[in-house]
């Protein structure tokens, strides 16, 4: 049920541009294996805060779960390289609502073992762990520190699980032909270090191809882009992107491999056991 | 793909081929990291020295580390097996090692797992402060400035994990009592109530432990549970005080059985997070406390409250309190009254993290104060994560109180610098 109300939003948003890309989107339609079922064509959307939602649905809540690999390349204002890989699973307990992320790492050797468990809530803060295996410790994660540094990346943790919606007043700036641009503010500015940001999220898939962060002294210093997206399992989905400090130079490259959607991940995967054990059936990949 | 072409052109978002990290990439192991032994580790090199001599030890240093940690896996299709081990020399104690952190079977059975051999284990709430976590601690590498790793010494047991909705059960049995790593005089003289000071005897200071047998085990159990974000958990424990506070007939230093119940929880609250634990020691052979050669009934408590004042600036409380039982009788009937801990001992600590440019400096300082024995315990810490390879630790560990037989007070002569280099492969 919950892929098909998608794929209707994401044809109906479409068909506006039907004329100018009818040959991307043909392909795009059968690469997502989405023959079209027509519908009545559709106005850009001018609700700010609906705009959100489904960028926010669409960035962060593709099938009922989803699992990827993913590896960083975190690169310093001298240029000079450190990395990441880790294993990515993520279960939606509700549609736009309350989710787990679990979050095993494999490399470098000091953070090999190490695993981060998120439950996302949307009524309340998120409860966050992370498993520290030379300890054997688990050590939880206060609520207020979710935009810092995610393992040493330019990534912060809220990056991880995606910032809530209603953190921030939505505001649709422009249309053009393939972006809403839209402008956000935070409801409390003492809990963030931006002042505002914007962001690009494309008219069709409603991913977020580029967010640029503002600080009160009104320069962009933060930039996260998206270079490329594909489609898994009829979910189109960032599989590169980096984020750039803009005031030191340094940036982080993430790549996105192995994705698939709709695994069937069951909510013991998203426990305290799973932090010392972490879940091997689920982290292996997928053999199709 | 030429939607997909038409987005990566788009000016301002795609960046050029060349510009890709990924493009050249020698780290082409995507295809690698399964069914693979994996060898991971690091080489490490420590020093640590006193501020000043103590004329009880015989060396000026503290820490003379040289190791190689190993460490691997491997899985099987319904098992897996883990390695972890350490081989170096320490110059202090002059001695060439090789010991396992690790060495352990795991198997899992439904919702049931288990795993045997040498094992790490850890629970409870506090940050640096163990209630009803009875497994073994070193607290010989902990003073010494190794890695906070060291804290936890590895033990031999069993452990049974199962979980279901009603309540996870964690039962851990430990067949050979596995004391804490104690102050042996070696590195660090100690206080000895017999001789009314420190004390670093030749040859080291060495405890009588129980004899083997099965009821001469450990057994600690743990259930717990996460409701709406607050972690519960009660503990139960059969065993011994970890320290060897007590004395035999023959006034050999040894472990007097205790038995233990307690619980926790830990919870968010308002910005950061809140913990309270208790736990009651049974002193089993001290009903009344008038034993004289074995310590007496202990209720320990803590609260705690950690937040994030600042961006990557991480502070932390905690009150804990040691409440002897029956303190009248310890003392009515001590040799040595004036030795004996307080009734009520008093523990404030504090953590203060600074972690800057993407945790790569960090600056830490971990405080002990104890208003009650008048003592103190600072733990400054720097370090520096240079890349994926390379990383240093500076610290020191500084002991003063007013009394020479307080816990930490007794160290005041051990306090010291580090310096710690870590290769990591």
């Amino acid at each position: 049920m919950r892929p098909a109300g998608r794929f209707c939003r994401l044809e109906r948003s479409a068909r506006g541009r039907m004329k100018r890309k009818e040959i991307e989107m043909r392909i795009l339609f059968t690469l997502a294996g989405l023959l079209a079922v027509n519908a009545a064509g559709a106005e850009p959307l001018s609700d700010a805060d609906e705009i959100v939602e489904r960028a926010n649905l669409a960035a962060y809540y593709g099938g009922a779960d989803g699992r990827s690999e993913v590896r960083m390349i975190i690169t310093d204002g001298q240029g000079r390289q450190q990395r990441r890989q880790f294993t990515v699973l993520r279960r939606d307990v509700a549609e736009a609502a309350d989710q787990q992320f679990l979050v095993v790492f494999s490399q470098p050797s000091d953070v090999r073992g190490t695993v981060f468990l998120v439950h996302k809530h949307v009524d309340r803060d998120d409860d966050r762990w992370l498993y520290l295996p030379g300890l054997d410790l688990v050590k939880r994660i206060s609520a207020g520190d979710k935009r810092t540094s995610f393992v040493g990346a330019h990534y912060f943790y809220e990056d991880v699980s995606g910032r809530r919606p209603s953190d921030d007043t939505h505001e649709l700036q422009e249309t053009t032909d393939d972006f809403y641009v839209l402008g956000h503010t935070p409801k409390d500015p003492g809990s963030v270090e931006f002042a505002y940001y914007q962001t690009w999220i494309d008219r069709e898939t409603f991913l977020p191809m580029k967010i640029e962060y503002t600080n009160a002294a009104g320069d962009v210093y933060r930039r996260v882009e998206v270079s490329k997206v594909d489609v898994f399992d009829g979910h189109p989905t960032v599989t590169v992107s980096r984020v750039s400090d803009l005031l030191t130079g340094g940036r982080t490259d993430m790549q996105f491999r192995y994705i698939k959607y709709d695994v069937g991940l069951p909510e013991d995967v998203f426990t305290e056991r799973a932090l010392r054990n972490p879940p091997r059936e689920w982290l292996q990949r997928p053999t199709d | 793909m030429n939607r997909w072409l038409a987005l990566l052109l788009l000016p301002g978002i795609a960046w050029s081929q060349e510009d890709d990290p990924f493009a050249d990439d020698d780290w082409g192991d995507w295809e690698e990291t399964e069914q693979e032994i994996v060898v991971t580790g690091f080489v490490e090199g420590g020093a640590g020295t006193r501020f000043s001599r103590d004329a009880l030890v015989a060396g000026r240093n503290t820490l003379e580390d040289l190791r190689i940690r190993f460490e691997t896996d491997w899985q099987a299709e319904r098992f897996s097996v883990a390695a972890k081990a350490d081989m170096g020399y320490d110059g202090v104690e002059d001695d060439v090692y090789l010991d396992f952190r690790d060495l352990s079977l795991s198997a899992s059975l439904g919702k049931t797992d288990l795993r045997l051999g040498r094992q790490v284990q850890t629970w409870g709430t506090g940050d640096l402060l163990f209630l009803n976590d009875l497994f073994p601690k070193d607290f010989v590498s902990f003073f010494a400035g190794r890695d906070d790793e060291y804290l936890k010494a590895p033990g031999d047991s069993l452990r049974v994990s199962h979980f279901n909705p009603l309540v996870n059960v964690d039962f851990v049995w430990t067949p050979d009592f596995e004391p804490d790593v104690y102050l042996t005089g070696e590195r660090f003289a100690f206080f000895s109530p017999l001789a009314g000071g420190n004390v670093a005897p030749r040859p080291p200071f060495s405890a009588v432990e129980p004899d083997g047998g099965f009821s001469n085990g450990e057994f600690a159990l743990r259930l717990f549970k996460t409701v709406k974000g607050n972690e519960y958990a009660v503990y139960l424990y059969r065993g011994y005080f970890k320290q060897p506070t007590a004395l035999t007939a023959a006034l050999e230093p040894t472990f007097a059985p205790m038995s233990a119940i307690g619980a926790s929880l830990r919870r968010p609250l308002g910005p950061g997070l809140f913990n309270a634990e208790f736990s009651y020691y049974d002193s089993r052979d001290d009903d009344d406390g008038s034993n004289p050669l074995l310590p007496n009934d202990q209720l320990r408590f803590l609260l705690g409250y950690e937040w994030e004042a600042k961006p990557s600036f991480t502070v932390g409380f905690q009150y804990y309190l040691e409440w002897t039982q029956d303190h009248d009788a310890l003392l009515e009937n001590s040799p040595a009254p004036e030795f004996e801990p307080d009734e009520h001992r008093h523990l404030i600590t504090n953590r203060l993290s600074y972690r800057l440019e993407r945790d790569k400096y960090t600056l830490s300082l971990f405080t002990f104060w104890s208003p009650s024995d008048r003592d103190f315990y600072l733990r400054p810490a720097f370090t520096y994560r240079h890349s994926d390879q390379w990383s240093l630790v500076a610290g020191a560990n500084l002991f003063g109180g007013d009394d020479d037989h307080t816990f930490f007070s007794q160290l005041q002569d051990a306090s010291n610098v580090y310096l710690r280099l870590r290769f990591s492969y």
